[in-house]
Formats: structure tokens, sequence, C-alpha cells
């Protein structure tokens, strides 16, 4: 069964754009409103797997597509939330966050354009896990501080560390870097070692772990 | 009222007062005389207690303040007293005219007390409660006359002396009621604003309040035959005839207040850019007064600060004095009713300060000016601000969505299945310049305005700012509600400056943010740990930023903090 997908855009241009590339990819895309509301009515009746929403929305374009993912996030747990904006902001991310990094995304719309990845972002948050835009990630490993323990990792194992903070599985970053499995798994306890951060179990968990000590 | 001088006034008035005191010695004489009487001696000295100081006091009222109507009140009070002991008299006509008059002295003394310090009673309640006393103390002072109450009386008309009695003791009850009623009227006029009165003015209404609750147990100890009557009629006497010479001590203490008018004057020569409000209010006695100007140029009247006031107007308890100059009103007064009544105070007050009145005047507009600067440079700050809002959403809503449809577009044809390995990497190359133009429209837009702050506030955004920041930066951003949009911008600004500049200057290794709101205030404080020393910020955004928070009414100041580093400061005015 192909994975079934609802989302609020207000732009009318987006809206249909990302309808399009989803249903060519084999998504089910049940409904696509222009409104937060309308999609939280809509959850209530019939809930997609994974619902998709701007930041923006009417009525005052402001916060309400990000209260409405918080709204899903408390009061239906079963469905994922991907966030998606034309900015990102370490601080929604955190919000979005807060309670735990399963189910959940926030990305940029500019990555819709990839869209092998960006399928794979939504895949990996309805199956539970997180996507966090790669510019938060870097924006956090990026900047110049000096005698931060992130300093003492190889080029590798920052790069595993921003991966996983993005969100990628094991496997993910296994294909991502062309290497083994095995191979990462070795990086992640490297990494989890030189930075002190306590194994947590779940990828996803580790998500939250790894955010929380790159925000320092 | 004819303006006298006092000295052809004050002949008349102390003749009428040696005048009354003489009738009253007659009367005083016929009462020892009388057999009517046990003891007549101590009865005697008792009415003359209160007699000479109501006569006197009254007469010196009178001659101090001829506009007031208290003075002459107060003689009347006095004169009545004095007639009382007629019914002494065996005489049967002189008795029964002093009996016809031996409950009004009850009405006088609560119509004295509540017509302090005017002459007039003021309140609904009070006039009503006078009127019904007079009612009571004359009206059914004849009722049962005529109903034959006193066997000796020449106005018995019917001989049904038990219904007559039964009238007594209703009046007995009902005056007590009164009297106690107006001291009740008498302490709430008082405690609402005992903190703002005139301390001598205090001290009078006390006295007053003390003669009349005693009254009322008199006349209680009366109805109820109480065997102690006696010890309770001589307090009465000792309090109501105390009551005037605590009101001539009122008056000796404005006589004391006239050397303030001296000190007010050294002061202001002293400092003469000093705000007139609190020498005046020292100087006159009256913690309550205030002092208004009238702003010709903004049609308004104003406190001394500037601010506009509604024209400032009389009430029950205030009075109201407008200076005029050139038939211009200049400034106005308000203080105390009871000040009133000491206008030569004031005359000499106003007189003493005339001048440096214009100046608090032209001082008082000067900042009417300023406020108004302040506020069209914050309407056109607030206006700029706006725009660059709008400008943001534009790019947000249009050039920003078209670039990522396109991106979206470009991408999904180098995914669609069968297009040619060199097509599709022409086409990612074209997706990659679109996703770099996205960035910088990103930054541009970022530069334009904070978005995230005005859709998330301050705690949001600041996540970001302190993200991106050169060193760790500890937040903490304790806000209940969020602030106004320009105030929010503004500190938003100020920390953003603040924390770049921590990078570039400082060699510090951590800052620390902290935005609270404190009374009306929203407190911003942005501190680093290095050794920049205050003087590497001047010349920074930070003089900009400056600018943008005085224009809020609000401070911005940069200062070595304690153990090194910098410490940006910003006070902003928060309604």
């Amino acid at each position: 069964m192909s994975l079934r997908v609802a989302i609020a855009e207000d732009s009318v241009l987006l809206r249909e754009g990302l309808t399009r590339i989803l249903t060519e990819s084999g998504l089910d895309v049940i409904a696509a409103y222009d409104n937060a509301d309308d999609l939280l009515n809509r959850l209530k009746v019939e809930p997609p797997d994974i619902a998709l929403l701007d930041i923006r929305l009417p009525p005052t374009h402001t916060d309400e597509g990000m209260r409405a993912a918080l709204t899903i996030r408390r009061e239906h747990p079963a469905v994922s939330v991907l966030v998606l904006s034309q900015y990102v902001e370490l601080g929604l991310a955190m919000q979005l966050l807060s309670e735990s990094a399963e189910g959940v995304g926030y990305l940029l719309k500019d990555r819709i354009g990839d869209v092998a990845d960006f399928l794979d972002s939504i895949r990996r948050v309805a199956a539970g896990g997180s996507a966090i835009d790669p510019q938060i990630v870097s924006t956090l490993l990026h900047r110049r501080r000096t005698g931060s323990p992130t300093d003492r990792l190889t080029p590798r194992e920052r790069e595993v560390l921003g991966l996983m903070a993005e969100g990628n599985s094991n496997a993910g970053i296994a294909a991502r870097l062309v290497i083994t499995q095995r191979a990462v798994e070795k990086y992640v306890s490297s990494v989890f070692d030189k930075l002190g951060i306590p194994s947590t179990g779940t990828e996803s968990r580790r998500v939250l772990a790894v955010l929380l000590y790159l925000r320092g | 009222m004819v303006e006298e001088t006092p000295a052809g006034r004050s002949w008349v008035l102390w003749a009428l007062a040696v005048a009354g005191l003489g009738i009253l010695t007659g009367v005083l004489i016929l009462g020892v005389a009388s057999a009517r009487l046990e003891p007549g001696a101590l009865r005697v000295f008792l009415i003359a207690w209160i007699v000479v100081p109501y006569v006197l006091s009254g007469a010196v009222a009178w001659w101090r303040r001829p506009a007031s109507r208290f003075g002459p009140l107060m003689m009347l009070t006095g004169f009545v007293m004095g007639l009382t002991p007629m019914q002494w008299s065996s005489q049967p006509l002189v008795h029964s005219v002093g009996n016809f008059f031996d409950m009004l002295p009850a009405a006088l003394f609560l119509h004295v007390f509540l017509a302090f310090p005017s002459g007039r009673v003021r309140g609904r309640a009070e006039r009503v409660l006078v009127v019904v006393m007079y009612a009571v103390t004359l009206g059914l002072q004849l009722v049962k006359i005529l109903l034959g109450s006193n066997p000796d009386s020449l106005f018995t008309v019917v001989a049904a002396p038990a219904t007559g009695t039964v009238v007594e003791q209703i009046q007995l009850a009902l005056v007590a009621c009164g009297l106690v009623l107006g001291t009740v009227l008498l302490h709430r006029r008082r405690s609402g604003r005992e903190r703002l009165r005139r301390r001598p003015a205090t001290l009078v209404v006390d006295a007053f309040s003390l003669g009349l609750v005693m009254l009322a147990l008199l006349y209680i100890g009366g109805l109820l035959s109480w065997s102690f009557i006696e010890p309770i009629r001589l307090i009465t006497f000792a309090a109501l005839g105390l009551a005037p010479l605590a009101f001539l001590f009122a008056l000796l203490d404005l006589r004391l207040a006239r050397g303030d008018v001296a000190g007010l004057l050294v002061e202001l020569q002293s400092d003469p850019t000093t705000d007139l409000q609190a020498p005046l209010a020292r100087a006159l006695r009256d913690p309550s007064l205030r002092l208004f100007y009238w702003l010709p140029e903004f049609g308004t009247w104003a406190d001394q600060d500037g601010t506009p006031t509604a024209e400032p107007t009389s009430s029950v308890d205030r009075e109201v004095r407008v200076l005029s100059r050139e038939g211009e009103p200049m400034a106005a007064l308000t203080f105390d009713s009871a000040l009133d009544e000491e206008h030569e105070l004031l005359d000499a007050v106003v007189a003493a300060t005339s001048i440096a009145l214009e100046n608090g005047r032209l001082r008082a507009e000067l900042r009417a000016r300023l406020h108004e600067l302040q506020e069209s440079r914050g309407r056109v700050l607030e206006a700029g601000r706006q725009e660059r809002q709008r400008l943001e959403r534009d790019l947000h809503d249009g050039a920003q969505v078209r670039l990522v449809a396109l991106s979206m577009e470009l991408g999904m044809l180098g995914a669609a299945p069968g297009t040619d390995d060199e097509l599709r990497t022409r086409l990612l190359h074209a997706k990659g310049e679109v996703s770099a133009s996205l960035e910088e429209l990103r930054d541009v837009a970022r530069g334009i305005y904070p978005a995230v702050l005005s859709a998330h506030g301050l705690d949001v955004a600041l996540e970001s700012l302190a993200a991106r920041a050169p060193v760790p930066v500890q937040l903490s951003v304790s806000l209940t509600e969020r602030p106004p949009p320009a105030v929010e911008v503004a500190a938003y600004y100020v920390i953003s400056e603040a924390l770049a500049n921590v990078g570039k200057h400082a060699e510090a290794t951590h800052a620390w943010v902290c935005v609270e709101r404190q009374g009306s205030q929203l407190v911003v404080d942005v501190r680093d740990n290095g050794r920049g020393g205050a003087k590497s910020h001047t010349g920074s955004g930070l003089d900009r930023l400056a600018v943008r928070v005085e224009a809020l009414g609000g401070r911005l100041a940069v200062r070595p903090a304690d153990g090194g580093g910098v410490e940006v400061r910003a006070e902003l005015p928060c309604p």
C-alpha cells in the first residue's frame, strides 16, 4: 500500500507542484489544502500517514502551520509531521522536537527539488524517523568556535555527526558515504565517545541528543 | 461681597463680639439667680465654656476670612448657645422662648462642623442631614411644646403631655442618630484623603468628630435616663469647647506657613530651573497640590513634564485657582479645599512665584515639544518597520515561491526516467544555481526583516541568533507576553549587533544574553567575557541602534562588564 499524504500549503504553485511530484512518485495524496484548519479537520476523520505543512499559512501568515504541526504531534501521535518552510530556525526545530524526534521533520522548501532525497525524507519521517534540514545542522557544526570538543573529530566523523543530526539511519549514512554499516557503527560510537554523549539506543532518539549537544 | 479693609471691618466685629458677650453675661446672671437650676454655678460655667470660644473664634475667623461664612456661623452658634439659659428664668415668656431654642445648638454644631473649612456644606448627603437636623431641633421642638410637654411653657395649646413625651423621645433619638451620621460623614471625608490633607485641618476634623460623638452620647443618655449622665455632660461640653481651639491652632499654623513662602523664594533663587510643583506643595503645606500649565501652542493643559492633561476642575474636596497673564490662562493650581480659606497665603505664594511660573510654563512647553518630537520619530521608525515587514512578505510570497517552484520543476525534469545524462547534469546544475539564488534571497530577506521574530517571538528568534553566534551564548528569555512589535524588533537588533561585536573585537569565549521585563520596561542585557573594553563597540552598528532605541523612548548603554568584557544594555519602554 502506498504512503498516504495530506498537504497544507497556501501557494497554488507549490501545492500543485508538490502534489504532482508525490503522485508521480507513487505516493497517495489524499488531500491538499491552502490552510491548516481544513487539514486538522480532515485528520479527525481520515488520518494520513504523514502531514506536510507550510509554516506560514492563512489567516495571519505567521505561525499557523507551526501551531498546527504541534497540535498534530500532541493530538494525533500516529500521524507523522513534516514542516516545510522558506527559512529554517533552530528555535522552531527545538520546539518541534521538544517531546521527541520520532515521526517529525523540518526542511527548507528548496529540498523538494532534490526529488530522491526529499522522498527519502518523507518515507523516513512517515516510518517514525526524523529529518532535520542540513542547513540547521551545518550552522551548528561550522560556526567559528574555538575550544569546542567537535574540533577533536576527524573530518569523516564530523560528516557522520552531521548526517546523524539530520536524522539519517546508520543504513542511510552508509549509503550516502558509500561505506559499510559496520564502518558507520564504528564512527558513531567514536563520535559519541569523543563528545561524551551517552548512547541513546534508537536512531531517532539520538537526533535529539546530538542536536541538544550541538546547540550547546 | 464688598471689599473692606481689615482695619475698617475689625471694630464692627469686635463690637459685635463684645456686645454678644455682654448679652451673654446678663443671661448668665439670670441663670445663676434662677431657682430652676441645680447646681447653677457649674451649668453657667459650662455654657460660658462653649459660648466664649465660639464667639471669639468666630470673630477671628470672620476677620481673617471675610468671604467665608464659617466665622459668622461659629459666632451664631455661640450666641444661640447663649440663649438657651433663658429657659432657667422664672419669667414665663423668657423661659418659654429659651425652652424653644433648647435643642437648636445640636443642629448648629453639626452645621458648623460639616461646613468646615469653607463655611458651605458640601455634598448632597451632608446638606440633607443639616436640613433634617434643623427640622428636628426646631420643628419637633415646637410640636412637643404645643402638645404640652413643658407645663411651664406659655406656648402649650393642647394638654397632652403623654404624646408630648413620645415626640420628645423620637426627637432625642433622631438628633442622636443625626449626630452619629454627621460624625461618619466627617470621618469619611477625612479618611479618603487623610494622607493628602494638611495636618492641622485633620486635627480640627478630629476635634469636631469627638464633639459630635459626645453630644450624641449625651442625648442617648438623656433618652435612656442614664445615671452617670453628669460626667458625660462634662466631657461633652469640654470637647465642644475645645473644638474652636483646634480651629485657632490651624489658623496659627497658617501664620507659620508664611515662613515657608520665604523659604520657597530662597529655594527658587538658588535654583531657578527647579520644577515648581513640589516646592509649592511644601510651602502651602498641601501634599495633594498639583500644578498645571496652559500650553497655547498645543491648545491643552499639561503637567509640569509637558504631558497633556484634562482641564483642571474643582470637585467636592478640590479647589482650582487659575492664574492668568494678559487675559490668557497661564497656569492652574488644584489643592485641598481647606487651603481655599487661606487665600492670602495662596495670593502671597502666587505673587512670589509668578516669574518662576512663567519659566516653568516655558519648560513644560519645551518638554511637550520634546515628547512630540520623540513621538514623531517613533512614528517614522514604525512606518519604516512596517514597510520592511511588507517587503519581506512580498519577497516571501513572490520571488521566493517562484524560485522554489522552478527548483521543483527542474528537479522533477532531472529525476524523470529516460532523461539523458548530459541533460540531467545540466538540469541539476541549473537547479543548483536556483538553490544558490534562494540562499542569497533568504539572506536578503532576513536582513530586511526578521520574519521569524514577528511570527514566533523573541525566544525562538534569539535561539537562531545564538546558534549563529561566534561564541557559545547562554540565553535567558523570560517574557510572559510578547512586547509590541517595534520594541521586539529593537531588542532583536540590539542583541544581533552586540553578538556580532563579540565575535569581531572581544576575544571572548562566552556570551550571556538576558531579556526580561522590569516594570514597564523591557531590559536587554548582552555580556561577554572578552577583553574588548567598551571602546571596541563605538563606531559600530550600535551607534545606529542607539538612535532607534532612543526614538522608542529607551536608553542604550555600553560599558565595561563586571569581571572584564563588555556589557550592552538596552532599556525599552514597554507598556
